[in-house]
């Protein structure tokens, strides 16, 4: 029931010299492929003499400087065009600001990570995405095209480009494993119930419930239903794949199994799309606070907290990342700039 | 002063929430984009008839009993045996068939989409839904009223004659002041294919408000298993109201000038 925002169409909401803005973008996108802000011209970069670095963004509103300090805004460049971006999101519930000027990027066929401190708003990133959210104000662009401006029956039919794994696998509770999963391919396909069947039982047994396909929702484990989830994701072979906590209430030895089956699918499915020559290559994006998650599975991490991203780049520099926040975040340790507050 | 508004005006905006709710509903049927989903609708109406026509129609039966028995005792105190039969054409038909099938709507029916639904919103199921691009207004919600529409008809049909059967028992079988030629000669005076078309009407109404209702409440639930609870709670509350006014409306409007007998005078 959220009311779209009035944004005005075509044109950028990004301030100049935000990141993801148009002086930002050059320095701080996914590199030469990076789609340019809605409005904007890339053939009218500015070429300058002196070494200048765009301005940093102030903090919002109601925050001090403070509580934005170690917020250093670097986009470090992935070298793809963007899947989804994110441009100077804000968005709240009530009193709560859950995100405060959001810039972020997910490149394409590669596996990013949103990572960040419990409650600050990542789930509600990925709820942005494919539109069960919008925001108060800002644009969300998946493949160059503004989610928000999107009426409704162009929406659905975006919907059909992305999968979505839910924190407890969302399945359907009135039908079993394979109904579940079989479901997407019965309401978009033609297919036959014998095509529907072989599709549906090659992605169960990728995720090992091949055995389960009889069982009810409410007879599986918590890690059975996120991989049906993952599983029934699959099945409309989605350009963009998304994942809300998938390691939420998993053992250790689960969490690493599931994230080792997250890098398979998508090497599998990098390999598809480049022998069908597809238009886009598929992007995963794992929203978590695990640590160990985010260095086993991501190609490219965005951290945020207070509701904007702190840093984002590939996996390897951000592990290596000189920001005590970051450095704090991805090492877990208790010392540092984040707190109990 | 602004704090006495605030109750009225969040009144205000609920109920037009509501009715928007509602009109997408009705859409969705009308326009027969449902029909997309009509196995879904088969099958919401298949659960209707196994879990809910039993249940209707025993209450329906006890109630045409004691319509049965007060009106065959009224009568006989007053003198008129013969004229029991008046009692279960008009308390049957016009009023107690109508308003407790409403009641069992409210309860068994009406509930259960709330639950149903709502426990669906808040395990993301929903979400689920519309991110497989499926409009789960329309799958979840106008399936819900088309089945009613296709099935409830039916049961109220054979509510009526559940009441009237009852009632037939009471007069005839069990108290006898009334032979059974004499309960029916009154009985038919009493009554006509428009009543019960009305009463149809009626019936109608009130399963029609109880399914969006309860498709609303379920829809728009949060506040996780608590939030469903409260949502339930509230939906049976505005049921049980718009049962009642439906039930007064429909009175006044179809036997309130003109009560439709023969009553001389």
């Amino acid at each position: 029931m959220d009311q779209r925002p009035a944004a005005p169409q075509g044109q950028s909401p990004v301030p100049p010299g935000a990141p993801g803005g148009p002086a930002a973008h050059a320095g701080h996108m996914s590199g030469e492929h990076a789609t340019p802000p809605a409005g904007g011209n890339p053939t009218t970069s500015r070429v300058s003499v002196i070494s200048e670095s765009a301005p940093r963004p102030g903090p919002p509103q109601d925050a001090s400087a403070e509580e934005y300090r170690w917020h250093s805004y670097a986009m470090r460049p992935a070298g793809q065009p963007d899947a989804v971006r994110f441009i100077d999101i804000h968005k709240s519930f009530g009193r709560t600001h859950v995100l405060r000027g959001l810039n972020m990027a997910l490149p394409e066929g590669m596996v990013s990570m949103i990572l960040g401190p419990s409650g600050t708003g990542k789930s509600v990133c990925i709820k942005h995405m494919v539109g069960l959210l919008y925001p108060d104000s800002g644009d969300i662009l998946v493949h160059g095209r503004s989610v928000p401006d999107m009426p409704d029956s162009e929406l659905f039919e975006m919907r059909k480009r992305f999968g979505l794994l839910f924190q407890d696998g969302a399945l359907f509770g009135s039908m079993n494993l394979y109904d579940n999963v079989a479901f997407p391919l019965r309401q978009h396909t033609e297919k036959g119930e014998d095509e529907i069947e072989e599709i549906v039982m090659r992605r169960l047994t990728e995720v090992g419930l091949a055995d389960a396909r009889w069982k009810m929702p409410n007879e599986l484990s918590g890690g059975m239903r996120k991989r049906a989830g993952f599983a029934r994701a699959l099945v409309l072979e989605p350009d963009i794949l998304l994942f809300d906590e998938p390691d939420s209430g998993l053992d250790p030895v689960r969490t690493a199994l599931l994230g080792e089956l997250i890098l398979r699918i998508h090497r599998e499915m990098m390999e598809e799309a480049k022998r069908k020559r597809r238009e886009h290559l598929p992007t995963f994006c794992v929203v978590t606070h695990d640590i160990m998650s985010a260095r086993r599975v991501a190609d490219y991490i965005n951290v945020l907290w207070k509701g904007r991203i702190v840093e984002a780049g590939p996996a390897d520099e951000m592990l290596s990342s000189d920001n005590p926040f970051i450095r704090q975040f991805l090492s877990g340790e208790s010392h540092g700039p984040l707190t109990m507050d | 002063m602004n704090d006495l508004l605030l109750t009225p005006r969040g009144w205000i905006e609920a109920w037009g929430q509501i009715v928007r709710f509602a009109a997408r509903m009705i859409a969705e049927v009308a326009s027969l984009r449902v029909m997309r989903f009509f196995g879904e609708a088969l099958r919401q109406a298949g659960i209707l008839i196994v879990s809910s026509t039993l249940v209707i129609w025993g209450l329906v039966f006890i109630i045409g009993l004691e319509c049965g028995i007060e009106g065959a005792y009224f009568t006989y105190g007053e003198g008129t045996p013969a004229y029991s039969g008046v009692f279960a054409a008009w308390c049957d038909l016009r009023e107690l068939v109508p308003l407790v099938f409403g009641y069992m709507m409210a309860a068994k029916v009406g509930t259960g989409i709330v639950a149903e639904i709502g426990s669906m919103r808040i395990s993301d199921e929903i979400d689920a839904l519309e991110v497989m691009g499926i409009s789960a207004m329309r799958f979840l919600c106008a399936t819900r009223l088309l089945a009613a529409l296709i099935v409830l008809p039916f049961v109220y049909l054979c509510s009526i004659a559940a009441g009237f059967f009852a009632s037939y028992l009471a007069v005839v079988q069990q108290i006898g002041y009334v032979s059974s030629g004499g309960f029916f000669l009154i009985f038919w005076q009493f009554q006509n294919p428009p009543d019960v078309l009305y009463s149809l009407i009626k019936a109608m109404a009130m399963a029609i408000v109880i399914v969006i209702v309860g498709c609303y409440y379920g829809y728009t639930a949060s506040g996780g298993p608590v939030g469903v609870g409260t949502a339930t709670a509230k939906s049976m509350v505005l049921n049980l109201v718009s049962v009642h006014l439906i039930g007064m409306l429909g009175t006044q409007l179809f036997w309130g000038a003109n009560p439709r007998a023969p009553i001389g005078g």
